[in-house]
């Protein structure tokens, strides 16, 4: 068989690719024994200067393969499969960004890249924790460069690459026996218009690098075991821990912020196994810091320290696997689908597993242990609790979420709750109210021990000026529900105890309140979760409707009823709104819909109005894409989208039918079935340039106004004679249903001849839902105040440790 | 020594609390039948969309309302009313996951409709089809 050469394609930045993926896994897989040779004999500094080079060698691949992956999918070299099918020519450069990350291959890229770029940061950081701590992340990205490396050994194919080239991946096709086949491919396949969304740039790398974060506590615990310094390992791994819970929280809210602005299921968390597959990791890593400060306070539980650090490391790999091995199926909406890699998932995930039990197994007996005095008035006692409290939350989601799990082990046919969000409120709800309590509890209680009497008695403060704060909120939110009165009360209980504790640092040396902030921004939080859920209103309920249902769908008519069905230009009524689908306008892709919004008072009077342009695009593979809008007003949010628009299709299959030929003068009428006709004039132009004894060119245009029953048009059908010959061009109004045809003109009469046709008129109407999100900003604000505690929690601990390594 | 245990009991507790609370909220992939004989709870059924009969979704005169017919993996057939707008591209689904209770031995209630096309995200479309 002769060698196709084919025409057109670039191989450099592919084979320049593929080569650095080849030597960023060599290098990480030689980093690794040398670090860990280095670790073992301490004398001899050649094996720890040789895994240093080495690592180098690692990073400058990867930052590569991440730069020839962005350079294929930049240049738009559709010849490889990734860039075909991620992305698409028309892509705006920071859409571009968000296609390198679309598919499995460049997320793990992403993930590679993070832990090069803490390694990068820890070769000068980790100082004589070096050679154990960067062993361990070199052991990682062994396990994750071998998920790209795509190449068949023993049958098996390891990892899938993300510079494989259209024709081989898919080398049954007709299409690749031509050397010009590159020819023929003029797009790309394109990005999910899901992830066309500027979130969708910056959430992935922010989440990934929170995944990343996690494995710095984690090498240092395998260090610290490895090289039997059981408890020096907490101080330095602590900031990591920090970082990674404020990068891996930020991250959620983030992804949680994307659902909210651009996908229509109509809020920020639907505790989809996704969403959840990140939470569950970020649970205990809270609970790991928390576990990690009582071990700091007071030398106790440093075995569960251990057991927490290595348990979020082991969840973010198990997250891994949920979202990447295809399991969760049909129980997510946008896990990656499965690329035959789920067994190397499984080893890598295992990997670990089964060196962090042996190593805690073989030293469980030598980590010293301090039978801790167990004094209820002290703050590490309720941390512990609080510790333990995360880590069951995290559990109840983490087994629900793993139910395709447990139907592949246990051969079970469970499907996922039919309520989800009811299944998981039902627990989080109460797990949330005892932390809420806790953060502010523990705050009020020192380490070790306290004074039960003081305690009483700051605690009776703070719980009375909760009480009544929380019962003035409580009757201002229009709440109903004791449970969420509760929840409510704690939240505001533990504003109030942290910001007691934080005020007295306000100027200055806030730095030490890190940790009463954060708790005041978790506190915030739940106000804005528990409200805006709350009391999340559907106002699109189609009441109008109700007259045309028939018996049996009555009893259903309940709740379900959330799109209300909007004809442009004629206003509907929705609770205390009024709005009116104005019109539409393109850009690039993406359809507009203008609709015009009027808050009225009781008595009908517009007291507000704005406009909302909630858009779609009809995407060729995926249909109907809706993209909210929404209003932003400090109290309140007015959610948008647009559930449905009319198909263009079936337009086609319709005729018109009824043709009538009606001989009128100028300020004639016509009567059709849908809607009075008008013959306003006529107009003429007669081009006299073109005027030759052979060629007279023609041209008449009847103006027609059309009166329908609630709007008027306005038709110009043209009569025309071109070359000696007669053209008569129709003229269709679709929101009418008519057509219109201008046949001749008679002088002697001084009448023209207008044929109509009729058909069911073509409304131009959008299906709409709109819910209003009360007070929804309390959990963006207390986002970003969570996010400072953390800030400042981080640059304490910091400073504590330069303090601690210069003496 | 006692809060240990204390707490040690309640938490087993808790745990065994979720895990029941597991199996008893999940619902279970069923067929029709199935379906029909337990009308009093919410099922999961696997299906493909019959398309020798009509979809009927009228916004006009009802924007949430939208029925077809749908055949379960054993080939029973049942009209699904579900009652919300019609999803896009619903006729171009490969398999239907509805989630709902029967209203009788012809109708069933679809409270969720999960579509599985064929050519979402990415799989399906081979380059140079268009």
């Amino acid at each position: 068989m002769q060698e196709i050469i084919f025409q057109g394609e670039h191989l450099l930045p592919g084979n320049l690719g593929h080569l650095a993926i080849v030597l960023a896994f060599a290098s990480s897989l030689f980093s690794t024994i040398s670090f860990f040779i280095a670790s073992r004999q301490k004398s001899d500094p050649l094996w720890s200067k040789a895994a240093v080079t080495s690592f180098y060698i690692h990073a400058l691949s990867v930052l590569t393969i991440v730069a020839s992956l962005f350079y294929i999918i930049h240049s738009h070299y559709y010849e490889y499969q990734y860039a075909w099918q991620h992305s698409s020519s028309d892509l705006p450069w920071y859409y571009m960004i968000s296609c390198f990350w679309e598919g499995q291959e460049g997320s793990f890229l992403l993930w590679i890249f993070w832990h090069a770029v803490l390694g990068l940061i820890l070769l000068f950081k980790a100082k004589d924790w070096k050679n154990p701590v960067m062993g361990v992340i070199s052991l990682c990205q062994i396990a994750l460069t071998s998920m790209l490396i795509g190449v068949k050994i023993l049958g098996y194919k390891l990892g899938s690459s993300p510079f494989d080239l259209v024709r081989v991946v898919n080398e049954s096709g007709p299409l690749f026996n031509q050397p010009d086949y590159l020819t023929r491919i003029k797009d790309g396949n394109g990005l999910n218009p899901l992830l066309q969304n500027y979130w969708m740039v910056i959430h992935p790398p922010t989440l990934f690098f929170g995944f990343a974060c996690t494995i710095v506590p984690f090498a240092y615990a395998i260090a610290a075991l490895i090289q039997k310094r059981y408890n020096e390992w907490v101080k330095p791994a602590l900031p990591w821990a920090l970082i990674g819970v404020m990068v891996l929280g930020t991250g959620i809210i983030m992804g949680g912020f994307w659902a909210y602005e651009s996908l229509s299921f109509g809020g920020y968390w639907a505790w989809d196994p996704v969403e959840n597959a990140s939470l569950i990791p970020w649970l205990i890593l809270i609970g790991a810091v928390h576990v990690m400060l009582i071990h700091k306070s007071t030398g106790s539980s440093l075995h569960f320290a251990y057991l927490m650090v290595i348990l979020t490391f082991v969840l973010v790999l198990y997250a891994t696997f949920l979202t990447r091995s295809g399991i969760l199926g049909n129980s997510s909406v946008h896990s990656f689908t499965d690329l035959g890699m789920s067994g190397q998932l499984l080893v890598f995930l295992f990997m670990f597993i089964i060196l962090s039990v042996i190593l805690m197994a073989k030293e469980w007996k030598k980590i010293p242990s301090l039978a801790a005095e167990e004094n209820i008035y002290s703050r590490d006692f309720w941390m512990f609790i609080g510790a333990l409290v995360l880590i069951i939350s995290s559990f109840q989601v983490l087994l629900t979420t793993s139910i395709p799990v447990i139907n592949k082990i246990a051969g079970s046919n469970m499907a996922p709750p039919t309520d989800p969000v009811a299944h998981y409120n039902k627990w989080q709800l109460p797990f949330a109210i005892i932390i809420a309590l806790l953060t502010g509890m523990g705050q009020l209680l020192k380490f070790k021990k306290s004074d039960p009497k003081k305690f009483w008695k700051d605690n009776a403060i703070a719980a009375g000026i909760a009480l009544a704060l929380s019962g003035i909120l409580f009757l201002g939110f229009e709440l109903n529900n004791w449970l969420y009165f509760i929840l409510l009360f704690a939240s505001v209980y533990t504003i109030v105890v942290n910001t007691q504790k934080a005020w007295p640092f306000i100027n200055g040396k806030l730095k030490v309140a890190g940790a009463s902030v954060a708790h005041i921004g978790f506190g915030l939080m739940l106000i804005g979760v528990l409200v805006s859920s709350a009391n999340k209103n559907v106002i699109s309920r189609n009441e109008t409707n109700v007259a045309f249902f028939d018996g049996n769908d009555a009893k259903t008519m309940k709740e379900n009823y959330e799109n209300i069905y909007l004809e442009k230009g004629k206003p509907v009524k929705m609770q205390n709104y009024r709005v009116t689908y104005l019109g539409d306008s393109s850009h690039w892709v993406n359809n507009y819909y203008k609709v015009k919004y009027e808050e009225l008072d009781p008595s009908g009077k517009v007291v507000n109005e704005f406009m909302l342009h909630p858009n779609g695009q009809s995407n060729p593979k995926m249909g109907f894409i809706a993209n909210p809008d929404t209003r932003h007003y400090l109290s309140r949010d007015i959610f948008t989208y647009v559930s449905s628009v009319p198909s263009k299709e079936r337009r086609a299959e319709e005729e018109f039918i009824n043709e009538k030929y009606h001989s009128i003068k100028i300020g004639d009428t016509i009567q059709t079935n849908n809607g009075t006709v008008l013959l306003e004039g006529i107009e003429s132009d007669l081009d006299t340039t073109k005027i030759s004894a052979t060629n007279v060119n023609v041209k008449v245009k009847a103006l027609l106004k059309i009166i329908t029953l609630d709007k008027t048009y306005q038709a110009k059908p043209v009569y025309a004679i071109e070359n000696n010959g007669i053209v008569s061009i129709e003229e269709i109004v679709e929101e009418a249903g008519l057509r219109f045809r201008f046949m001749k003109i008679n002088p002697e009469s001084g009448t023209i001849e207008i044929q109509t046709a009729e058909r069911t008129p073509h409304k131009q109407f959008i299906i709409m839902k709109a819910i209003v999100f009360p007070y929804i900003n309390f959990l963006w604000g207390g986002t970003i105040v969570m996010i400072i505690g953390f800030l400042l929690s981080i640059k304490r601990r910091i400073s504590e440790l330069r303090r601690s390594n210069i003496a | 020594m006692k809060t240990k245990y204390i707490i040690a009991i309640i938490l087993i507790a808790v745990a065994i609390g979720t895990i029941i609370s597991m199996y008893g909220d999940s619902s279970t992939y069923v067929d029709f039948k199935t379906a029909v004989t337990n009308s009093d709870r919410d099922y999961h059924v696997i299906g493909t969309l019959n398309k020798e009969k009509p979809m009927e979704y009228n916004p006009e005169k009802n924007a949430n309302l939208f029925s077809f017919y749908m055949l379960d993996s054993l080939g029973y057939e049942m009209k699904v009313l579900y009652h919300n707008t019609k999803p896009q591209d619903f006729e171009r689904s490969e398999k239907i996951v509805i989630v709902g209770r029967a209203l009788s031995a012809q109708e069933f209630e679809a409270t969720q409709v999960l579509l599985k096309c064929p050519s979402k995200y990415t799989e399906g479309q081979k380059p140079g089809e268009n």
